[in-house]
């Protein structure tokens, strides 16, 4: 059987990258003693995965984490034991069982939410106001750097939802996937083009993740 | 912090190199309530976080001080520049990694003393962290800046910035230390007379309570107590019980990667083998050893609390740990299914049995790491180095038989009595080495044979044998240099030196009076920091610091003192004293060795305090040689 842990990582450690989660949260399930499964052959390691690295400085509320199990445990007990072997600043938010052969959360992950907070000010309420504008634009072409250079790409589609919170604040669902994916980032630098403003500062915070069901998006740790 | 700076912190944290260094919240970190206790201690480091975190001694005191019921102990590291930088522009002191704090907060701010180098980043800490850096321009409300470890056996340099230092082991001594902290807090008493109480403490030296007085030549005149209540002589502090003395059952364990990221239990304290250019040899007498119940003990609890997957061995000379075999072998045996590692840095080539290094090397094939310090048999014997040349290749021989095929050889240069024919010694000695590998037929031996040569430069220290030595002038050793890497042109092997104008600072510092604190504040005023960081270290401007102050580095360095002068550090007692280092010396100048005292006492000076040296009770013993060290 296989666990899928949902994870938050708090904000003071948010400049952790994705090796060290992975270091820590091997050494966390080591000293919780749950019986983890190892991979086979000369070197064996955890069969740990994460659906998606969270990007340098971003935290994270409801992260998802697999890692396959060598006997049964229950959802209650693994809960209870990780919890007490986690860090201070990461957190067992839920956790849920699931077969072997479920796919992983990494071939279902879809989208991802994201919470914005802007610096306070006047450039923020107006980036914050432009929301509605922006998103109804019929198309929004952009360059979306990649591994292989620069890509001219349409965020139009990539963009689930743009929903002001407060004056200086905003919450957006973006695609994250093979298909195609729009970096939070890649969005503040869209709108502040087209605001004539340079890309505000803001603290983003990924709030969920989300897999797919009958052309709807649901949250992945349900998938 | 206000809210305003928590912002700013975050908006430099954005920008810096491994923000992880500053954020702290790390497994098994959380400390009590800064509200619930009287005392809280910043505990300093003055170098960066992977460098600090790896320590041991920080780990064992931090965890003594929080289980004591009034106190917090907090950690503080050096930043880099970058981080250093955006500090002072946004006008927000250096604080705490648990509390976030500023060092100015803390009623106790202590800082350990591991090397020379990271002297300047005390000063600088103490600024941004908003302490006053000179002990005399603190106020009643400014913290009590302490100081200890290997180099508070000098403490002279240091003196003016430090309120009080602690001198040798500081588990029993820092609780009473702040035992008396609290309790003066409590009967509000000043400053000066918090300070008074503390120098009663054995162990504890407050230098504001004593005068130093020099000659017309530069060399020191007298040094005495101006305050009666003071003791002359301030004797080291020394652990007795150290089988059971606290040790942490918990490592904070970082998010990122530090230099030694494992459990690390400290079998022994001290060691009996005497080697004259050694100062922790001579100043961590006499050798204590944890009963192997113990070291199982903390491993166990560490494993649990940690869950590192690998642990090693601390101490200075693993290899004459009574248990060390059958240790190795109930580590491996009960952590072996957990999957942890375990590790030692150094092997004894002798006694641990040959089945066991083979099972060592199906964990971790490390490189062997030798030191037979000098390349002749005859300088061996000068430093009392017991190793011979066939120790060496039967070591080596060993190692390669068993699957290395990396070795790596360490050296001294600029050692006392060092001829050419010293340094040739070393180039044969590695020519040897790259031959006894290929005796070892090609079908046992590991392929890509690398012996790497590091000879670092001779830095004479205080309460060794050579603590009266000239160090050789750095223009000697350049040419020392250049000749060794002529000698050491051979196929596979690497050649590693030292940059000889830090150990000229080193030995600067490691001898010096308290006039050399205004060459550091000077030096630090323009701008050293992070010395012991090479793309940091700026040369020239020591040498304006000391211009500037009128001192001259040869005269610390380079002199030869003659045994009538009064050292700087005299006033304390280490345990080994003045007349056994200059009998060594004697008999070093003479090419005498002299035996690892478990064969027979020495007389080194701590037979002096009965029932402190554990050898005494123990029938002579037969001692294997040693060359890890
Ligand atoms: S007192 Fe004797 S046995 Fe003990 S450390 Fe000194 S020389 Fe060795």
């Amino acid at each position: 059987m296989k666990m899928w842990i949902v994870l938050e990582k708090r904000p003071r450690i948010r400049f952790i990258g994705h090796l060290d989660m992975l270091r820590t949260m091997q050494r966390a399930l080591r000293r919780s003693g749950l019986p983890v499964r190892y991979s086979n052959g000369f070197n064996p390691h955890m069969l740990l995965n994460f659906a998606a690295p969270l990007s340098l400085g971003m935290p994270g509320r409801r992260e998802v984490v697999e890692v396959a199990l060598a006997e049964d445990v229950s959802e209650r007990e693994f809960t209870e034991r990780l919890t007490q072997s986690l860090p201070p600043e990461l957190r067992c938010v839920r956790c849920r069982a699931v077969d072997d052969l479920h796919p992983a959360p990494m071939a279902l992950l879809r989208a991802a939410g994201y919470h914005f907070e802007l610096t306070e000010g006047e450039d923020a309420a107006g980036f914050v106001r432009f929301l509605p504008e922006y998103w109804a634009l019929p198309e929004i072409p952009a360059i979306r750097k990649t591994k292989t250079g620069e890509k001219p790409c349409d965020l139009k589609p990539l963009i689930h939802v743009l929903q002001a919170d407060g004056a200086y604040a905003f919450d957006a669902v973006l695609a994250l996937c093979e298909a195609g994916t729009c970096k939070p980032d890649l969005l503040l630098t869209s709108m502040a083009e087209r605001l004539g403003i340079s890309k505000p500062e803001a603290l983003v915070t990924r709030t969920q993740l989300f897999a797919e069901r009958d052309g709807k998006l649901i949250p992945l740790e349900e998938a | 912090m206000n809210a305003q700076q928590e912002r700013a912190v975050e908006r430099i944290l954005e920008r810096v190199e491994k923000p992880a260094r500053y954020t702290g919240g790390e497994m098994n970190t959380e400390v009590k309530p800064w509200e619930d206790t009287e005392v809280h201690m910043a505990f300093c480091f003055p170098d960066i976080y992977e460098i600090g975190m790896s320590y041991l001694g920080m780990k064992i005191l931090w965890s003594i001080i929080n289980r004591l019921p009034y106190a917090v102990c907090e950690r503080v590291f050096m930043p880099w520049t970058d981080f250093s930088d955006a500090l002072r522009r946004e006008d927000i002191p250096l604080f705490s990694l648990e509390s976030r704090k500023a060092l100015r907060q803390f009623e106790v701010v202590g800082f350990t003393l591991q090397y020379e180098m990271s002297f300047t980043n005390i000063l600088e800490m103490l600024d941004l962290g908003g302490v006053p850096v000179y002990a005399a321009d603190r106020a009643e409300t400014d913290p009590l800046v302490i100081a200890g470890g290997p180099c508070a056996c000098n403490p002279e340099p240091l003196a003016p910035f430090i309120d009080a230092f602690q001198i040798g082991d500081g588990e029993e001594m820092m609780v009473e230390f702040l035992d008396a902290v609290r309790d003066c807090r409590r009967e509000g008493l000043s400053r000066r007379d918090t300070l008074l109480r503390l120098a009663q403490i054995e162990g504890v030296y407050v230098p504001a309570f004593y005068r130093a007085e020099y000659h017309e030549d530069g060399t020191l005149a007298a040094f005495y107590p101006i305050e009666p209540r003071v003791p002359a002589v301030v004797r080291r502090r020394i652990l007795k019980d150290f089988s059971n003395a606290q040790y942490p059952d918990k490592f904070p364990v970082p998010y990122t990667e530090i230099v030694h990221d494992r459990i690390v239990l400290e079998i022994m304290r001290g060691c009996t083998r005497g080697c004259r250019v050694c100062q922790a040899g001579m100043i961590y007498r006499p050798v204590r050893e944890r009963t192997m119940e113990k070291v199982l003990e903390h491993a166990e609890n560490l494993e649990t609390s940690t869950g590192y997957e690998e642990m090693s061995l601390s101490s200075l000379s693993s290899g004459d740990y009574t248990c060390l075999s059958p240790l190795i072998l109930e580590l491996m045996k009960q952590y072996r299914d957990k999957r942890v590692g375990v590790s030692m840095p150094s092997m004894r080539v002798d006694n641990i049995v040959k089945q066991s290094l083979e099972e060592l090397s199906k964990i971790r094939k490390s490189g062997l790491t030798l030191a037979p310090e000098a390349g002749t048999q005859r300088l061996r014997d000068v430093i009392n180095k017991g190793v011979t040349e066939e120790d060496v290749l039967r070591a080596v021989t060993d190692a390669f038989e068993s699957g290395w095929s990396t070795v790596k050889l360490y050296f001294m240069m600029g050692l006392p009595t060092e001829t050419d024919d010293d340094l040739r010694g070393i180039a044969q000695l590695a020519q040897k080495v790259v031959g006894a590998y290929f005796a070892v037929p090609k079908d046992k031996r590991a392929r890509g044979l690398r012996v790497t040569c590091s000879a670092s430069v001779f830095v004479p220290k205080p309460f060794t044998p050579f603590q009266w030595a000239a160090q050789d002038t750095i223009d000697v050793v350049r040419v020392k240099q250049s000749a060794l890497r002529d000698y050491l042109k051979i196929k596979g092997v690497t050649f590693n030196w030292h940059d000889s104008t830090t150990s000229y600072l080193e030995a600067c510092f490691a001898r010096g009076d308290r006039r050399m604190a205004a060459v550091l504040y000077e030096a630090w005023k323009r701008g050293c920091k992070l010395d012991g960081w090479s793309e940091h270290f700026r040369y020239d401007t020591w040498l304006e610091a000391f211009d500037a102050v009128g001192l001259d580095p040869a005269f610390y360095a380079n002199r030869e003192r003659p045994y009538e002068e009064l050292l700087p550090w005299a006033f304390i007692d280490m345990g080994v004293t003045q007349e056994f280092l200059r009998r060594e010396n004697e008999r070093a100048l003479h090419g005498r060795t002299t035996k690892d005292c478990r064969q027979g006492c020495n007389a080194c000076g701590i037979e002096r305090y009965p029932g402190v040296c554990p050898n005494l009770s123990m029938p002579p013993r037969k001692v294997e040689v040693s060359i890890e060290c």
